[in-house]
């Protein structure tokens, strides 16, 4: 990755990040650790590698993206609001009365959204539901599905690992945010994942782990990951829950806190380092 | 007569889905106890073996949909509602996903105990918003009921009979969504039974039409929705009362939605639900368990000598004779 993409790049998930941050403080708090996590991997899907067209939310040879950890929606909101899914101005009624936008994922209700998620683990079997159906049209899209590290305790995740690569779906990319945080602690407290990587290689996926807040990682990963010719990807993210937002950074209470938008704007001064200006 | 078919479902299906390519077939390992074999042969680019793990067949099935596939899951019932409901509800009936569930074992059509037995599938699916529920009760009613559920922009859950089953009503009569089928018309009572219990309540009713009561019998297959005007008016007339005979938990079934559908319409007149009373049932022969339960045409005769407090003297030999000579003729077949 040359230097101006990188920059590029790295401006755009800046301002996700302090967009993020502030509708999620404009409804009083949220799920702001896992959507701060997700923040360089969904700006480098949707700004260098995803064909979808805002004005065409539904148009049949776009890629797809499940967001199967649905409570990180608010990031994803942030995305589709800056390239003209729907008005900026939605981002601010977050979970609100009348609001197009719940915390979790809402294909009813928000475009630009393929699939509604929340109940953790069934995304990504839908993911590979999607994928199947877009190999029989004979279409070249592809399907990239985000999950979540305590999500992949859950026994569903196992059955759409094994489905995926029975079927040698090479079109879906799946990515797991792996902050290390669940809500009620560390994940390998709640329950031990072991070596995760080496299991999505036992169950038979292309698999590469990476930090989650390089874009010359994440770059070189998924351009692996869609070269692989017969098996589903797997891309484990190293990532930092909370990440870039001062007071939710690496804790536990990240996964979900209230906050006010005073609180939101401190954080985005320490993010831009222009506290106190 | 009254023709016993085999695999109706199974040489049907094939038949059916020809000339639609968007209808694919998901088997969660019970391809030949859920009669797609003869599908799986006949278009493998649209079979997929899913394996067993339901939760993440249903969640399939949704991405399948959303990709404008019409996904017909089959597996027995009660791994279809019990294992897999969340799957079935955030990824396929608040998504109002055109998916086809076929859940076989539908109450205690299967020995195989309670692990098995469907018994109370209706009561769960008929809370879900969105969802459309079908039940079948003969060969017609099975071949049919793929053109009612396809023509559903939404998701179904279909409760399906397999192997040997009767052929009850002509096979150029195919049910119709939310309309019930008039088998018999009479005043005296109202007899609504559904599934299985349909052939056991026709012998009955043609006992006891023979003993001079008046029975009007109607065979429901859609139990959700539940309105057609059909059923009101039936229950409106009857002199004695209602009685709803169903392979199901007498909670939340067919009677419930036909207790339902009177109180809404202000029907002040008795309903005698039978079915299985709040109870599981047991590993057993269907024969067994539908005298054990209550299901079956002896059953039915003797709560309705409660409801008239009349005595008919119809004995079990009459019944069971029936199932042989009374759909012998063509014109009985006709006045179906």
């Amino acid at each position: 990755m040359d230097e101006q993409d990188r920059e590029t790049l790295t401006a755009k998930a800046q301002d996700i990040r302090i967009t993020t941050i502030r509708s999620i403080g404009a409804s009083g708090g949220g799920h702001i650790g896992g959507s701060m996590s997700i923040v360089e991997v969904l700006t480098i899907l949707y700004y260098r590698y995803m064909q979808v067209d805002s004005q065409n939310p539904g148009k049949s040879d776009r890629d797809r993206l499940v967001v199967s950890k649905g409570h990180a929606g608010p990031t994803l909101y942030s995305i589709l609001a800056d390239l003209g899914f729907f008005s900026e101005d939605w981002l601010q009624t977050l979970n609100q009365g009348g609001t197009n936008l719940p915390s979790h994922c809402d294909k009813n209700r928000t475009p630009g959204i393929d699939m509604s998620t929340g109940s953790l683990g069934q995304g990504l079997s839908a993911a590979v539901g999607m994928a199947l159906g877009l190999r029989l049209d004979q279409l070249s899209s592809r399907v990239f599905a985000l999950i979540g590290d305590g999500e992949s305790h859950e026994g569903q995740i196992w059955e759409a690992a094994m489905s995926a690569s029975h079927f040698k779906l090479s079109n879906l990319i799946a990515f797991t945010d792996y902050n290390k945080l669940a809500l009620d602690g560390c994940v390998d407290e709640v329950m031990s994942l072991n070596d995760i990587t080496s299991k999505w290689v036992s169950f038979g996926w292309h698999t590469q782990r990476v930090d989650g807040h390089s874009f010359d990682q994440l770059e070189r990963a998924i351009d692996k990951a869609l070269a692989e010719p017969c098996r589903p990807s797997m891309i484990v993210l190293d990532t930092i829950k909370g990440k870039g937002c001062s007071f939710a950074e690496g804790k536990v209470e990240s996964h979900k806190m209230s906050f006010t938008s005073k609180e939101a704007e401190k954080a985005v001064s320490q993010l831009t380092g222009k506290e106190g200006e | 007569m009254m023709d016993l078919l085999r695999q109706v479902h199974e040489r049907n299906l094939v038949r059916w889905a020809k000339d639609k390519p968007e209808v694919v077939v998901f088997s969660g390992d019970l391809t030949g106890s859920t009669e797609i074999r003869a599908f799986r042969d006949a278009y493998p680019g649209r079979f997929f073996s899913l394996g067993m793990a339901e939760q993440n067949m249903m969640s399939w099935a949704g991405g399948m949909a959303r990709e404008g596939y019409s996904p017909f899951i089959h597996t027995f019932a009660v791994f279809l509602y019990r294992r897999a409901l969340d799957q079935i509800e955030m990824s396929i009936a608040y998504p109002n996903l055109r998916v086809r569930m076929f859940g076989f074992l539908p109450g205690i059509t299967t020995p195989g105990g309670v692990s098995h037995q469907a018994i109370d599938d209706i009561a769960v699916l008929r809370g879900l918003p969105n969802m459309t529920i079908l039940e079948t009760g003969d060969a017609t009613d099975v071949e049919s009921v793929l053109d009612t559920a396809h023509g559903i922009d939404g998701p179904v859950y279909v409760r399906m009979i397999r192997k040997e089953i009767p052929r009850l009503f002509p096979s150029d009569q195919p049910m119709e969504l939310n309309k019930v089928r008039r088998i018999r018309e009479g005043t005296d009572v109202t007899v609504i039974t559904s599934g299985i219990c349909t052939e056991e309540a026709m012998r009955a009713a043609a006992a006891l039409e023979s003993r001079g009561l008046s029975v009007e019998h109607l065979h429901a297959t859609t139990i959700k929705p539940f309105s057609d005007p059909q059923v009101v008016e039936s229950c409106a007339r009857a002199k004695y009362g209602v009685v709803t005979l169903e392979n199901h938990n007498v909670m939340g079934g067919l009677g419930t939605s036909v207790a339902e559908l009177m109180a809404e319409h202000g029907i002040g007149k008795r309903l005698v639900k039978l079915g299985l009373f709040d109870t599981y049932a047991h590993g057993a022969s269907r024969e067994y368990l539908m005298k054990e339960y209550h299901l079956d045409a002896l059953s039915l005769v003797e709560r309705l000598e409660e409801l008239t407090e009349e005595r008919f003297g119809i004995s079990e030999e009459e019944l069971t004779a029936v199932r042989v000579s009374d759909f012998n003729s063509e014109g009985q077949l006709e006045a179906l």
